[in-house]
């Protein structure tokens, strides 16, 4: 009934963490029916409506969670780190705190359409992280070097920001498909929004594999795992480019795969990174420094993040192949 | 007491990250030091104070850092420092000497015990021994200037700066193991180093300087 | 200070692993008897890394040095005076126009040589000093050839994972460097503004101590005591590189054994050494000798075995055993900031300009590189009180800028002289061996090359924000020369490939057998030069040329 059961989810983990959303928003729309049968009709209508679309959207609200929750964390350290010197130092906090809060009201409200408070979040966020970038290109430029490799590896790192900026646009993205009729498809400046999503996911996956590259060159690739990040996302990446060009398949197997194994990366990221902290000197009993020195544990998340982003394009595209 | 880091004491970092166990152990040893003398006699004794407060001249609202007592323990152990200017006796001996001609010089000029001149006459005799002025027969072969500048100023200035007490007082972060220093630029500080006072804010250093664990 | 109170503690089948605190690792044992075919003597730089590739391809070694054996993360503390153990304090005697200080920073007397306490700067040769009279001018040529040395270079910088820049901005072409460098500290910004200012390059300073977790080595974590011992392991260096590996390969280190004597026989080849340990003087055989003690300790042992068949010492028919001692020139100009510096941050010498090694047009010979600093109190004292000829009150307020203070320091090239030189003095050590008595004056080109770095330094910290500055002008660090290497007996101790010429199963293996000293830290090339040794005697062996 909500169009999943029409397709049997391949057996990929990506459809997995399809299948729980899907039985998420089950299972709160059978209790809302248990529970006030009237504006249980009309939820249960509304979302054979919008179902699709519902979906579609919590995938994108969750995409800018995760990247949001990454952004958080990670500046918070990063800038903890310097000492908040800069009052804007604290933007990233508030605005990617608020791409989070928007994420999590949009992934849980049951009113359909976009929300003018999510907009405007998800607009901060996006332009934060376009300043940011500017403030850490500076940065970088102002010290002795330039724009060196010395300088990439241990000034404001300038890819980081743009990770808010891809918080802000899954967002935007989960608002124009949340406001689309049932069964349509939005447009974003005359394009397909699948597109444009593929497309953006793609490309965020590249920015990320240069980041986590750059990060992972400065520690020599001192460790072979290290190397995941920078070898099994470009190839989600180029699938997603991909898709966001050809025509229309029905089915992305290759393509749900290699973002699953990017989320998984995003999540297993944390362990690595959580051993790293182990192996610097005195351990996690040092954690006030290791933590903040050390391999940064929030920074792999934004993998997840954006392979969740990934997989709404594909399901958008599938969808409204015509 | 301590006017540039109101309130920053080293040793609140004792049990922290910031020092290991050999730290613990070594820096423990040199603050219960024996008081001396057991290589300076008693006559020497007085003069070796004497010197010693005027080298490193401490503040009296805080704990002196017991200088003599370290230059003695040197002493006693006949701690070398791997290297003699021919013509300079070793540590032992050219202390003995150097205390010898320095009381010479003060009976000659003013007839009385170094120790018990006033603190100007003293300085006066240490910066004449600086500049090699001093020409007492007692002193020997031994250039008086070399005396002080090989052995004066460096047995009680390393004493001094290996004092947990001298590293508070110029803000050093003394020991870092396992815990080094995590913030390298200008004009930043971990939270575990000592806050400076700047013109106006010496309460807030002296609140930081009271957190740093 | 606490020496190591229980006697040895490489006996019974094992040595300390360095690694894990109270922990040991197999080590096998050969019979004083039995002659080994290498005894060497040190485990520094030289010694270490020989005694390492030797054992690796197969050679029986048994390496001996006069200091302990000890496993940084127990033994080391962060404290100047304790780890004051690490350094040669046995007695010796300076003169001469410009007496050297010894002790601290120069020598080392621990297992694993200068290498535990030093401040790890890996620098290359620039290659024209390799012939230094024949491109340059002045010194004499090596019998070595940069580009031969190029390859050994990358050997030992893989081997210590030196951390270094990504393109070095000077020399040939070199391969890039196994970590990536460290971040700099803010006197290490100090360096490199000024440096942009005045039109000229600066790098990150290629270090070995890791940017990045190596095998049991975590990343360094910046406590800044690196001159007085790593309690972390993050240092690259013979205790932590070559001994653990050569102990794997088979070698036998011996602590606290001190060499006094080489025993040579009726053919005039060396037999063994006399070495004294656990109290007593005991006699290992050996097939090969090989002295690796530094520029100080190695010509004594020579000059000190002397025997009724060479009566002017070991390997001495040159007459050059002992003599073109060379140090560097090692000083500094310092200043101050407004900002907060806190310098003792990081290892102490984050940046740095090679710009007058490879700049020729200059009216003396040799070159300089400076390099940004971070000493530590007691040092700071030092300098203040030796510099400047501070005490009492003074002392102590200019103390209190400590954590304000920045400064720069030169590694300067000093010119050989036949009699800057290494003798026997009369009175004996604890050992009852007679005391090495060091003499030295500078040369005018060496006083030249001084003035000329210390305005350049002065500049340097000017330009990059620096006041009040002042110059130290008297200090000097590392040690070469005293053993030559050369192409000519009448002149040198040992041939390129460190093999004494009048006794051929004696060989030197330190900094004792720089011809010329050149302007960079030199443990880098000594590293090169025993990876040379090592590849040497297994190709004359392989002949039977041994």
């Amino acid at each position: 009934m909500f169009g999943l059961k029409r397709r049997p989810p391949p057996p990929t983990l990506s459809s997995f963490a399809v299948d729980m959303a899907h039985a998420m928003l089950q299972a709160r729309a059978t209790k809302a029916l248990a529970k006030a049968p009237a504006a249980a009709v009309e939820t249960a209508t509304h979302v054979r409506r919008t179902g699709s679309n519902r979906q579609d959207a919590w995938l994108l609200h969750g995409a800018a969670a995760l990247l949001g929750g990454s952004v958080f964390a990670d500046s918070g350290v990063e800038h903890y780190r310097g000492d908040f010197q800069n009052r804007a130092m604290f933007l990233p906090l508030i605005v990617s705190a608020c791409s989070i809060a928007a994420s999590l009201h949009g992934a849980t409200t049951r009113k359909h359409g976009s929300h003018r408070m999510r907009d405007a979040a998800y607009a901060a966020a996006g332009l934060t992280g376009i300043v940011g970038t500017g403030f850490h290109l500076y940065n970088v430029t102002k010290e002795p070097g330039g724009l060196s490799w010395l300088n990439l590896f241990y000034s404001a790192p300038i890819g980081a920001p743009a990770a808010l900026s891809l918080s802000g646009m899954m967002g935007f993205m989960a608002e124009r498909v949340r406001e689309a009729p049932a069964g349509t498809e939005p447009q974003l400046l005359g394009l397909r929004t699948s597109r444009v999503l593929a497309a953006l996911t793609g490309l965020g996956l590249f920015g990320t594999v240069g980041e986590a590259g750059l990060l992972h060159f400065r520690g020599a690739f001192h460790n072979p795992a290290m190397l995941l990040p920078v070898t099994m996302p470009p190839v989600a990446a180029a699938l997603m480019l991909e898709a966001a060009v050809s025509p229309p398949r029905k089915r992305h197997r290759w393509s749900r795969i290699w973002l699953a194994v990017t989320a998984i990366l995003g999540v297993g990221g944390v362990g690595f990174h959580a051993y790293g902290v182990s192996r610097a000197m005195g351990g996690w009993k040092n954690w006030r420094q290791n933590v903040v020195d050390g391999p940064p544990l929030p920074a792999p998340p934004s993998f997840a993040g954006l392979a969740l982003g990934g997989l709404a394009a594909l399901r958008l595209i599938e969808r409204h192949r015509r | 007491m301590n006017e540039r880091y109101p309130g920053y004491d080293v040793l609140d970092k004792r049990f922290t990250q910031s020092w290991n166990e050999k730290t613990r152990e070594v820096v423990d040893k040199r603050l219960s030091v024996h008081p001396g003398p057991r290589f300076f006699t008693a006559e020497e004794w007085p003069v070796v104070q004497a010197i010693c407060g005027r080298i490193l001249p401490q503040p009296s609202d805080r704990p002196p850092v017991p200088l003599p007592a370290y230059v003695d323990l040197k002493l006693h152990e006949d701690r070398q420092e791997g290297y003699r200017y021919a013509g300079v006796p070793e540590e032992r001996e050219a202390w003995r000497r150097g205390i010898a001609a320095l009381q010479a010089e003060a009976s000659d000029r003013h007839r009385g015990s170094f120790a018990d001149l006033p603190a100007a006459e003293q300085d006066a005799l240490l910066h004449a021994m600086q500049r090699d002025e001093l020409k007492n027969p007692a002193w020997g072969d031994m250039p008086p200037a070399l005396f002080f500048s090989k052995r004066v100023i460096p047995d009680i200035t390393n004493a001094y700066y290996a004092h947990p007490t001298a590293w508070s007082e110029i803000g050093f972060g003394g020991p870092a193991s396992p815990r080094g220093y995590v913030r390298m630029d200008f004009n930043k500080r971990d939270p575990w180093e000592a806050a400076e006072a700047h013109p106006g804010g010496e309460e807030k250093a002296r609140r930081e300087n009271r957190r740093i664990v | 200070m606490s020496e190591i109170d229980e006697g040895p503690r490489a006996t019974g089948n094992q040595a300390p692993d360095v690694f894990k605190v109270g922990a040991w690792v197999p080590m096998r044992q050969f019979r004083e008897d039995e002659a080994v075919d290498f005894v060497i003597v040190g485990t520094g730089a030289g010694g270490g890394t020989l005694a390492c590739r030797l054992a690796e391809k197969g050679f029986s070694v048994v390496a001996m040095d006069a200091g302990a054996y000890y496993r940084p993360l127990e033994d080391f503390a962060s404290d100047e005076e304790e780890q004051s153990k690490l350094y040669w304090t046995d007695q010796r005697l300076v003169d001469g126009d410009n007496p050297l200080k010894m002790g601290a920073n120069n020598s080392g007397k621990a297992v694993g040589g200068s290498t535990v306490h030093y401040a790890m700067v890996s620098l290359r040769f620039r290659p024209e000093w390799f012939k230094a009279r024949s491109t340059l001018g002045y010194g004499v040529d090596w019998p070595l050839d940069w580009r031969e040395m190029w390859g050994y270079y990358a050997q030992a910088e893989r081997a210590l994972t030196i951390s270094g820049p990504v393109t070095y901005p000077w020399g040939p072409k070199r391969p890039r460097y196994p970590y990536r460098p460290h971040e700099l500290n803010a006197v290490g910004k100090v360096l490199a503004r000024g440096c942009e200012a005045m039109g000229y390059k600066w790098s990150p300073t290629p270090l070995a101590t890791v940017s990045a977790p190596h095998g049991e080595s975590p990343p360094c974590v910046y406590r800044g005591f690196c001159r007085i011992g790593c309690s972390t392991n993050a240092k690259q260096s013979a205790l932590t590189v070559w001994l653990p590996r050569a102990l794997k390969a088979g070698a036998e280190i011996r602590d606290l054994a001190m060499v006094g004597r080489i025993e040579t026989d009726a053919r005039g080849l060396a037999t063994g050494v006399h070495y004294h340990r656990n109290g007593q003087w005991r006699f290992q055989r050996a097939k090969n000798v090989v002295v690796a003690g530094y520029a100080i300790e190695t010509p004594r042992l020579l000059l000190a075995s002397a025997n009724e068949r060479f009566p002017d010492g070991l390997a001495n028919s040159s007459g050059a055993v002992g003599r073109y001692l060379m140090t560097q020139s090692n000083q500094g100009v310092w200043g101050q900031m407004d900002d907060e510096v806190r310098w003792n941050k990081g290892p102490p010498s984050l940046a740095m300009t090679e710009h007058w090694n490879y700049e020729d047009r200059k009216d003396f010979f040799g070159g300089y590189c400076w390099m940004s600093q971070g000493p530590l109190p007691q040092e700071w004292a030092s300098v203040q009180t030796g510099s400047r000829g501070l005490w009492g009150e003074e002392l102590r307020r200019e103390m209190e800028l400590y954590n304000h203070q920045v400064g720069v320091k030169m590694v300067g090239e000093m010119l050989p002289v036949e009699t800057n030189r290494v003798t026997l003095a009369d009175e004996v050590d604890q050992y009852g061996l007679r005391v090495a008595r060091v003499t030295y004056s500078w040369t005018d080109n060496d006083k030249a090359l001084i003035a000329h770095a210390l305005d350049q330094m002065e500049q340097n910290l000017l330009a990059g924000g620096a006041r009040k500055t002042f110059r130290q002008e008297d200090d000097t660090n590392h040690l070469n020369g005293t053993a030559r290497m050369g192409d000519d007996p009448r002149t040198s101790v040992v041939n390129a490939d460190c093999r004494s010429w009048d006794i051929p199963n004696l060989w030197v293996c330190d900094g004792s057998v720089f011809p010329t000293v050149g302007g960079v830290n030199p443990s880098l090339t000594i590293q090169a030069i025993a990876l040379r040794t090592a590849d040497r005697i297994e190709t004359l062996a392989k002949r039977g040329e041994l």
